[in-house]
Order: C-alpha cells, then structure tokens, then sequence
C-alpha cells in the first residue's frame, strides 16, 4: 500500500467526501461549482445523483448517514458488526449495533477513490487471504485488515452453504483481527418445517450471540417498529416492483441500485421508506404520463441481470445502459421475496412479517433473511426448485426482459460452476444472454473499455439495439 | 509390499474395484470425506471416493465448468464424460465445497448431453457448516433419507442390520490407518511419505475388507522392515486441499525430503476415532463431529492446533501448505497458517497446484528444492 | 586455485559465470532455447572462451533455474532462489530482501544474516509481474524492451492501466495510443503497473532492511523507481556487476563454498 494510502482512515474520507456532497446539494449553484472543483474523480458520480432529483439527493444522505453512524458508533456507545450484504441488518437496528457491510463499502471505494480498491484488495493478499477470493469483499476487508478503519467488535455472516468465498473471507477475518464471528448456515433447500425449523434456531441461536456482545437484550418494541417500517418498505418495493413490469418501464436505471443497496444499507429504518415513497411517487408519475424512466424518453431494450450489476469506474454501467436506451429489469439483488411481491409465483418461497409477538417476529426475521439475495437462489442446485434458473426465467418472463446479462466476479465459484449451464437454458428459453468476464469491483481484471466494448458487440450481434 | 495400494491410488478402477464389479456387485462413487461410507456398505454398494488423476485433458469439463474454477471437479467431470466412470452404478454429490457442489448439476447436464455418463443412481447429500444441535439433527435427516434412497434403488433389504457390521469394520480400518503411523517415527521411519499417501488413499478406493486385510499384512511386514534413508532429510507436513496424488509427494522425496505426515482430506484429515453405536444416528454424529474442514465455518483455530500437535508428535521440519489454485478455503487458511507458524518458528512454504496428473512439476519441483535448501540448514 | 562456475538457465535468458575466490572472472548472457542442454552449452562455452579456460579446469559447477536438470556437464544442482539469494548478497552484502524478476515468474526473498534463504514467495498466477509482461506489452507499443526504462524519464503524465492483465492490458496499449496518448507515457504506465503488481509480493513477504531487484528487469530502471514509490522507500541499485547474473554468481559460489 502506498504511504499516501495509510496516512489517513479510509473510512474518515470516505465519510468527510460524503458529507461534503450532501452539504453541496443544499447550497448555491456557485457553492456547487466550487465543490465540483475539489473533488474531480466524485463529480461525475455526484452530478449523477443531482440528476435523479429528489431520490438521488436522498440516497446521498442515506449513505452519509450510514457511515457517520459507523463514525460515530463507539463514542455513542455503540458496538460495530462487520457483515455482508447478504444479511440483513434490521436485527442489528433493532439491537442498536452498526453494521460494516464489507461489500457496500467496496462500492463506495469504487465510487469514490480514484484508485478504486485495488491497493486494499492487494493488502488482503499481503494479510494471507487468496486473492482469488471475491473481489467484493476484498475491497472494503483490506482496509480493515490493514486497520484504517474503525475496530469491529465482531462479525456476522450468513453465507456458509450459500457462497464458501464469502463465508471464507470472514472466517479469515475473524481468525486474522481476533474477532468474535458468528454464521448464520442453511440447508440446501429453501421450503419445508424442517428447514423453517433450522432457520428458526439458527436465527434464535444468533441473536444470543447477538445479546452477549453488545450487551443489549432484543427489546420487542424497537424490533416490532423496525419489522413494521420493514412492512412498510415491502409494499412500497411490491408497487415499485409492479410498475417496474410497464412497457416502457417508468424506472429510470439507477432505481434498482437505490433499491437494493437502500435495502442492504438501511432495512428498517425511515430513510429507506422516505426514498422508497420518493421513487414510487416519481415512478407513478412517469407511468401516468406514459413517460419511460431513461432520460431519452425511448426504450430500446429491456436487460435482466441475472447476477449483480458493475461498480467500477464511476459506476458507468448506469450511464452505458441510459445512453442506449437500455431499462434494467432488475438482477438477483434486487428481489427480497416478501409475500406481496408481483414475481412470487410460489407463496411458500415468500416471508411474511407477523408481529404478534418476539416468538412470530424472530420466526418473520429468521425467514426474511433466508430469502435475501444469493441466500435464496444459490444454496442448492440451479435448477432446483425456488433457485437460480427459476428465479431467472420467471423473472424475464414477467418483467419482458429482451436478454439476459451476467455480471459477476472472478471469485464467484458458484457462479463459475453453474453458469455456461444457466446460459443454455436461458437461450433456450428464448433470451439472448451475455456472460461478462469482468470483475464487478476490480477493473485490474478487465478494463470497463473492454468489457463494455463486448457488451455493445453482445447487443449489436444479437440485434437487440 | 505397498504395490497394491500405489495401483489402488493410481487408478480408480483398479483390480479390486474390477474384481468387485466382476461380482456383480454396485459402485457407488462419493466426492467429500463426509459422506459415511459406512452407510453405503451396509447397503451392500462399494463406496469409491471419486478423483480425477487419470485424466488426459479438460475439454469437457471445461465444457460445463467455468474458467474460474478449482480443476477437481472439472476433471471428476472429464473422467465422467470420457467413460472412465461408466463402471460406476451411482454417484453422491456433496456440498464439500462450491466449486465441488455443482459437479451435481454440471454431471447432470452432461448427462443429459452424453447418453451414460451419468449414473443411474444420482444423489445429492447435504452437509452442515457447523456442529450445533439443530445441524446435527439436520444431518441425521440427511443420513437417514440417504439410507432409504440406497434401500430404495439397490433393493436392500436390511441397512439397519448389517451397519454395526460396517462400523466395526470402518473403525477397524481406523485403527490401522493410525497404527500405520507409528512407523512415521524420527529415526525408525519404515515407509515413505509417498507408500503412507498411497495407503490413505486406497482406504477409499478399495473394498473395505480387502484394504483392512492388505493393511494389516503391511503392518506385519512393517514392523520388521528396515527402516527409510533418514539422514539429512527434512521430515515435512503436507497439508491443505484434497490431495490423492501420490507424485506430488514423490516429488518432494526425490527432492530430498522425507513426508511423515499429512493433514489432508484423504485418510487423515477427519480426526473420527472409533464411531461408538450400532445406528444411522451415531454415524451421523460422529461424521459431523470433529471435522477439521474449513468449510466448517469457524473452526481455523482448531484446525491450528491440531496441526501444531502434528508437528510436535510427528518431528516435522517444515510444512508444505498446498492448495489448488481456486481453492478459496484452504488457499487462506494457509495463509493464516503461515502465520501462525511463523510465530512459532516453524519454516513452510506456501504452493499453489492445479490438481489433476502432474504437469506442473518442474515449477512446483523448484519451489520445493529451494524450500528444502532452506530448511536444511536448520538440521546441522 | 578455486575456478568454479555457475549456469542459470531460465525461460528468457541463460547466463553463465565463472568466478575465483569471490571475484568474476568471466560472466555471458544469452537469449535461452527451447533446449536448455543447448543453451547451457552455448553460454557456458560464451564464458569459458572469455576465462580462457576449459570447462576441466573448473573445479566445481553448480546447475540452476528451471534448465538445471539438462546441462550436458557435471555439477550440483541447486534452486534459483537459493543461488539468487547467495548472489544478491555477494551484489549487495546489505541486502535482505530482493525481489527477483525473471521472464516467467517473480519470486519475493528474505535473507537471514548468513545470506541463505529465510522465507520466499512466488508469484504463480499468471504472467503479470513477470519479465513476460514487459516483453509483452513493449512489443505492441512498438518498443524494444531494454528502451521500455526510458519512457519513465520522458513521460510527462503517465497512463494508469486498468487492467494488470497481459492479455486485456493489450488491448489497453492500443486503445491508448489510438486515442492519442504518447508513448512515453504509455510506457511508464507499463513500468508503474509492472511495479504495483511486484509491490504485492514484496509486502507479502515483508519488508526487511535493505531492498534490491535482481534478474533482467533490474536494468529497467522505470520498474525501480515505481516500485520505490509503492513501497515508500528506497530500492538500493546494483552496481557491483549486472544483476540478472544475480542467480549465476550465487550458483558459482555455492559451488566455491562447497570445495571449503
């Protein structure tokens, strides 16, 4: 790592460059100006979100907030988990600890550090962790390994049996900063009493864990106000959803990232629903005025990403997709499952929220994380039931999805197993599908020239544009 | 006196596994260490821990598989796709990891492609990443819906009868496979690192009976056999990801070292002892209890220490930590390893592999030279 | 009279030496074959010519690098890490941790005081950080790869690759020069991503006293001062002799130590 690298906290820039763009959005025109100035390799992403109004603008202090809650957790009292994303945080809300998402953090690196990840990324090789390993934890666990950020006091995942490089980089992180770590597994199925039954214990046996390290006990009005804001969140998600499967969509493309990284940042708490609700009402008005959600007003093509989406170089794969009039259908981070959602065809694959009581609420949370991204779809065989291939397909079906793209990592051996298979089907299935070889979070794999090169040529071939 | 077990390690379908098949009697391949085989020979079926050294090339298994991938099961695939599991009567895919987990639906694709390359009886059997109460009773479930999918497709009649049969002759094996080990010792080592790592293997490539009595002769002829040229050789480790190629640890004897002990997962990475019951129920316990797998989650620590208590009773010198490229749990696991070993004075050497028959050997061989220089010093 | 000789046959390069009591006598390099018999032959007789010796007065040989095996004479055989660690102390008796370039792959080494080898680590994933990638990347910017250290002091803002790639980083080289960016500035982005990749290693293994390149790439002195730029500190030169015979002294003079 260079020495300019360490001479700071990543996390203190990250949240002093986060807290300057959104004192930039309520100042002046000519206070903007200035700002833009200062931070050359931000304002591209920056002007990006002004463009999204009143979403953008809170989004930006969704983000903010959530670092300065990181910032802030220890002089506050707090304890601070570093997690996934493929956990949900409301438990830690609900049990007033700050969550470190590893993989969202990765994003913001990329978004906001000219640099990108790649010298943390490299500091976890150095550390002993194989550089094979998924680039989005890698990013933000370099950092940490390398102690520029704030101490965890312990960790939480939930993806053994689900993704092994995932569970792997915090059971070395774990081993490696001497933290208490607790996981989450899961069976290879999604549906059954026997598996509600494991997921039941397993949650319970987590929020024991919980309790010893923070020392809180799970109070049940402030999980029963996190669950209901949770039921609120869902069906404004459900409508957004709904309005997602128009032709032409009314969602302008960067929606789908506000959705799930809100959802991955925030579940539970009144930002999300105040971003949500800003999104469905602009949504709506767009669907009235029978108005697409690019800028261009046309829709060329509708995209599924079956997987995740691209973070690198000033997130651009927002602005290759509105430039070509291209409408993002969604991808594998964005479906949460709850039991009001348009594309839930099999009710069992669903959550419910119940808070009757603590026993109905832990059993409603214990369910919900089950079916968050990744844990639902890749715990078993693709083709299993409730699992990659039929999430895919039925969600293309629904949302009209002209192709399918994949965009993942190197690191993914899931995906790497699997996906030449799912990419048969699909075609099969009447879906033009594109493979990206890319790496999502480390443009040192592939250039974003390269990869969208490829992607144009995909689109150009298969007579999509 | 080891040529049977070197013939059993080098190909799968060796001369017992024909004799057995000869007889009219089921193979049904396996992919992770914690799968009971003694479930399966109750049943009557041959359990044969699936490898892929005999390959010749990856094109099919690259065919299904993606670039990113650990070679394993890609060439479990190849070997599939070329026919050379086309004896077998079954296969039981376990979540031993990702990469290996979708060999089940990368094999059942190919099947679908290639008339026979999949085997009638086809399985998928789940393990838990941890040990708790609740995993446990998940993976008795599993045990049990195992035993009735075996009874179901080869008609047998009696499972639950002929287990305590199977347990007692599994933990016979047990106790010789440990026995084996005290001819390790520093200055009166009686076999090489390469015939001990073709022994472990065979254990899951043979007919239980005939690897029990072929052991058993071993160890009579051991204990008044010479002992191995010792001197000047550093006694390694090896441990890290599943390694049945006996070549590789050839390569380090030719290299001037003496292997005395492994730590890998086949024959001496699962610390069972003697499975104590009669039942599906105490197989089930004692197969989830005691792994040392990090695909457990949580459990580097212990897997630490078991491998310093090796080191202490097994006299190493140095430690090989391998894993094959791709390989993202034991890859870091090393990593902390190394470490921790360091801490504590120990010398390794960290490599990285593609597994499958041994073509990399003048790179790793260069490794492994320069390591033994290395440590060779320290022993003066 | 103590005449002993090394030969390091690498993918890239051999290079033979022949040294007597710790000083070179005679020293050759050459662009390897796809025998190493050949090209330890060849370069080992380059040497001997230059000695005015025979190869029977030699009174010891020590055989290294991936070649070792097939030298068509009489010698020890010994690791390159091992032979370069003995070199790099006798080019620099302050070292303790080299890196060493070499056209396949790149090996990070930390000495113990005596010189022989306290821990190492390879790189084993591809050809990025490896001479390779040099000779790759200079061949489409259309520049002979001992010019590629040059580009460094002429370049006025160089390019940061994307990718670390060798293959994807060629597409890069072009598409940089088809949107107008020079050379030089190409060609220090070459060296400075050259270096990241070499840094990692380095700092894998630890950074420990004094710090030297050894092997072809050290003459790329572009390579040098990027990597003292991500590692934050000094890289110290060799200039007793050229350091890509680093492996080849070492071997000669672990052939000398073995004759005490």
């Amino acid at each position: 790592m260079r020495p300019e690298t360490k001479a700071y906290n990543f996390d203190w820039m990250l949240w002093r460059t986060l807290d300057l763009a959104c004192n930039a959005m309520t100042g002046t025109e000519k206070e903007l100006k200035i700002v833009m100035r200062h931070i050359p390799y931000f304002k591209d992403i920056l002007d990006v979100f002004l463009a999204y109004g009143e979403p953008g603008k809170i989004f930006l202090k969704l983000v903010y907030e959530y670092m300065d809650n990181i910032m802030t957790a220890h002089e506050k009292g707090k304890k601070i988990c570093g997690t996934t994303f493929c956990f949900s945080p409301a438990i830690l809300y609900a049990m007033d600890t700050v969550p470190v998402t590893l993989e969202l953090v990765t994003v913001l690196i990329n978004s906001l550090w000219k640099r990108g990840i790649g010298e943390f990324s490299d500091f976890c090789y150095e550390a002993g962790l194989t550089e094979t390993s998924c680039s989005s934890q890698r990013g933000a666990l370099g950092a940490y390994l390398a102690g520029l950020g704030e101490t965890f006091d312990f960790i939480v995942a939930d993806t053994p049996g689900v993704c092994d490089t995932n569970a792997n980089a915090f059971a070395f992180a774990s081993a490696y900063l001497n933290k208490p770590a607790f996981a989450l597994t899961f069976p290879d199925r999604l549906t059954g009493d026997d598996v509600d039954n494991y997921h039941q214990k397993d949650y319970r046996r987590m929020i024991d864990f919980l309790e010893e390290q923070t020392g809180n006990r799970l109070d049940t009005d402030r999980l029963r106000e996190v669950l209901q804001e949770i039921k609120k969140q869902d069906e404004i998600l459900a409508e957004l959803e709904e309005l997602q499967r128009a032709v032409p969509s009314p969602l302008p493309v960067t929606y789908n990232f506000f959705i799930y990284a809100g959802r991955f940042f925030f579940a539970g708490k009144p930002l999300l629903t105040e971003l949500l609700l800003s999104m469905r009402d602009i949504a709506v008005t767009n669907m009235q005025e029978e108005r697409c959600g690019l800028p261009s007003g046309k829709e060329n093509t509708r995209a599924l990403f079956c997987y995740i989406d691209h973070y690198t170089t000033n997130l651009a794969l927002w602005s290759w997709l509105e430039e070509r009039g291209i409408t993002h259908m969604g991808n594998i981070l964005s479906r949460f499952w709850a039991d009001n959602t348009p594309y839930n065809q099999n009710r069992s694959n669903a959550y419910n929220i119940d808070s009757t009581n603590l026993d109905t609420m832990i059993d409603s949370l214990a369910a919900q994380n089950s079916r968050m991204p990744m844990v639902k779809s890749i715990r078993g065989p693709y083709d299993a039931p409730g699992m990659w291939l039929e999430d895919t397909l039925s969600l293309a079906q629904m949302y009209r999805a002209d192709c399918i793209i994949y965009s993942g990592t190197p690191g993914c051996r899931n995906t790497w197993g699997m996906v030449k298979l799912l990419a048969r089907d699909t075609e099969e299935a009447g879906f033009p599908t594109h493979i990206m070889y890319s790496d999502s979070f480390d443009e040192r794999v592939e250039s974003w020239e390269a990869t969208s090169a490829r992607l144009d040529e995909f689109f150009a071939v298969r007579g999509l544009l | 006196m080891t040529e049977i077990f070197i013939e059993a390690s080098k190909k799968i379908y060796n001369s017992s596994v024909e004799q057995w098949t000869k007889d009219g009697k089921p193979v049904v391949g396996y992919t992770c260490s914690h799968l009971p085989a003694e479930v399966l020979h109750a049943a009557g079926v041959l359990p044969l821990r699936l490898r892929g050294m005999e390959v010749s090339g990856l094109e099919i298994g690259d065919s299904y598989f993606g670039p990113f991938i650990c070679t394993m099961p890609r060439c479990l695939l190849q070997m599939a796709g070329t026919g050379k599991f086309d004896f077998l009567e079954g296969a039981i895919v376990t979540p031993g990891c990702d990469s290996m987990r979708r060999l089940d639906e990368c094999w059942r694709k190919a099947g679908k492609d290639m008339e026979g390359t999949l085997p009638s009886f086809f399985a998928y059997f789940d393990v838990p990443h941890k040990e708790t109460d609740y995993a446990h009773d998940w993976f008795k479930k599993e045990v049990l819906s195992l035993a009735g999918l075996l009874k179901k497709h080869f008609v047998t009649e009696d499972i639950i009868g002929k287990l305590p049969a199977s347990i007692e002759l599994y933990n016979h094996s047990r106790k010789l496979i440990k026995e084996l080990q005290q001819f390790r010792k520093k200055n009166d080592c009686r076999i090489t690192g390469y015939d001990a790592l073709a022994v472990s293997v065979a254990s899951t490539s043979m007919p239980r009976e005939v690897f029990n009595s072929e052991l058993e002769k071993l160890l009579s002829k051991l204990k008044n056999a010479a002992p191995v040229k010792e001197k000047g050789k550093p006694r390694l480790l090896v441990t890290g990801s599943a390694t049945d190629d006996i070549q590789i640890i050839g390569l380090m004897e030719d290299s001037g070292a003496l292997v005395a002990a492994e730590k890998i997962c086949f024959g001496h990475f699962k610390t069972i002892g003697t499975i104590e019951g009669n039942s599906l129920e105490s197989v089930a316990a004692a197969y989830l209890d005691g792994t040392e797998c990090p695909r457990m989650f949580g459990k580097y620590e212990e897997r630490r220490d078991s491998i310093l208590a090796l080191i202490e009773e097994s006299d190493i010198d140095g430690v090989i930590l391998q894993n094959i490229r791709f390989c993202d749990l034991h890859g870091s696991d090393n990593g902390l390893l190394e470490a921790d070993l360091r801490k504590k004075g120990i010398p390794s050497l960290r490599i990285e592999r593609e597994y499958g028959p041994l073509v990399e050997r003048e790179r790793l061989k260069m490794r492994i030279d320069a390591f033994i220089e290395s440590i060779r010093g320290n022993l003066s | 009279m103590s005449i002993t000789a090394g030969c390091d046959v690498g993918s890239l390069t051999a290079k033979a030496v022949i040294m007597e009591k710790g000083r070179i006598l005679a020293s050759a390099v050459i662009r390897s074959r796809a025998r190493p018999e050949e090209a330890s032959r060849e370069v080992m007789d380059l040497a001997l010519k230059e000695a005015a010796l025979s190869i029977n007065e030699l009174e010891g040989i020590t055989r290294t690098g991936y070649g070792r095996g097939r030298m068509p004479f009489e010698g020890k055989e010994i690791s390159e890490i091992t032979c370069h660690g003995r070199g790099a102390r006798w080019l620099l008796p302050s070292v303790k941790t080299l890196i060493d370039i070499g056209g396949q792959d790149c090996k990070a080494i930390k000495l113990k005081s005596d010189g022989s080898i306290d821990r190492f680590i390879t790189n084993d994933k591809c050809a990025s950080g490896t001479g390779r990638f040099l000779d790759v990347m200079a061949k489409v910017l259309g520049v002979p790869v001992e010019d590629l250290a040059t580009c460094s002091e002429r370049a006025d803002h160089p390019v940061t690759f994307s990718s670390s790639c060798a293959v994807w980083a060629q597409a890069d080289v072009i598409r940089l020069l088809n949107e107008g960016h020079g050379v030089d500035d190409i060609g220090a982005g070459i060296n400075n991503a050259m270096a990241a990749r070499v840094a990692v290693l380095l700092n894998s293994i630890g950074l420990d006293g004094d710090i030297c390149i050894t092997g072809g790439v050290a003459k790329n002195l572009g390579v040098a001062k990027a990597l003292e730029t991500q590692l934050g500190c000094r890289v110290k030169k060799i200039r007793k002799a050229d350091p890509q015979l680093a492996g080849a002294i070492g071997a000669a003079l672990l052939a000398e130590e073995r004759l005490k």
